[in-house]
């Protein structure tokens, strides 16, 4: 992926009424994040809703990043010493 | 100590506490899973809250103040760390269908409900620095791509790059344990 892909880059020109499947795919991430212009956007649902190569890819895509986030954002237990010791210091300081 | 500087302490101990162990998960995304650096950063993430109770809206979300504070304090680390020379090659990596990836082996993504969150917590902490604070900034965190750059003081471009080859090693590594389990159709 480049920047120099058409649509990619910050300045873009704008959005063609047609994106072939190779351009879409090279949006995808900045399609399913919210960071494409409004018709860049717009260029990219409308050839996904009707390209049977893209649609399924687009959505496999969609459960991936899903997926990560609900995984990655489940809290880890601490150490119940780890506790004490915050708990110390800011008794300490207080007593400062 | 006087009575306020008591009340003071218990209601930040009962507001911040309670989240330790959220901010401790964010330490572990960050620092690769290196728990004792996760310990000391959660220390001293905390502790720089305590110092600033005083500016803290009690009512306002103190969960997200705190995930503030640890994430602009492991960024402070990291940038002064940046000189060092990049970890990893940024090797071509396989893109799209019919490219020999998870979603060749399984376009349907049944393999998310059946891979546990061990799965893609390891393969988080696994990935190379470059890769792996952007992407748990991005997709955990859910900073938007300039967030991003902003926060790690490199381009808008580097950070679409960075994600976009984080998230296919992602693919990979879990492409690797779905094949190890079985998982695979």
């Amino acid at each position: 992926m480049t920047d120099e892909t058409r649509g990619g880059a910050g300045t873009r020109e704008a959005a063609p009424e047609e994106l072939s499947c190779e351009e879409s795919l090279a949006l995808v991430y900045e399609y399913l994040d919210g960071e494409l212009p409004a018709d860049w956007n717009d260029a990219v649902r409308r050839h996904v809703e009707k390209c049977r190569l893209c649609y399924p890819y687009f959505d496999f895509e969609r459960m991936f990043l899903d997926y990560v986030h609900e995984a990655g954002e489940r809290a880890a237990r601490t150490n119940p010493q780890l506790e004490r010791r915050i708990r110390d210091l800011i008794a300490g300081e207080q007593g400062d | 100590m006087n009575e306020s500087s008591e009340n003071r302490r218990r209601e930040f101990e009962s507001e911040a506490l309670p989240h330790l162990d959220a901010l401790f998960g964010l330490a572990l995304r960050l620092t690769g899973g290196d728990e004792p650096r996760s310990e000391d950063l959660v220390q001293d993430s905390v502790l720089k809250a305590w110092r600033s109770w005083d500016r803290f809206e009690v009512g306002t979300n103190c969960r997200a103040w705190l995930m503030t504070i640890l994430r602009n304090t492991f960024i402070n680390q990291y940038r002064r760390d940046r000189s060092r020379p990049a970890q990893v090659e940024f090797e071509e990596i396989a893109e799209g269908p019919g490219a020999g990836t998870l979603y060749d082996a399984d376009p349907e993504g049944r393999v998310f409900d059946r891979l546990v969150n061990e799965h893609v917590i390891r393969a988080i902490e696994e990935l190379p620095d470059e890769f792996r604070v952007p992407v748990v900034l991005a997709d955990i965190e859910g900073l938007g791509y300039q967030e991003v750059a902003d926060t790690l003081g490199i381009p808008v471009g580097t950070v679409k790059s960075r994600l976009f080859r984080g998230r296919k090693r992602l693919q990979k590594r879990l492409y690797m344990f779905a094949e190890e389990m079985g998982y695979l159709p």
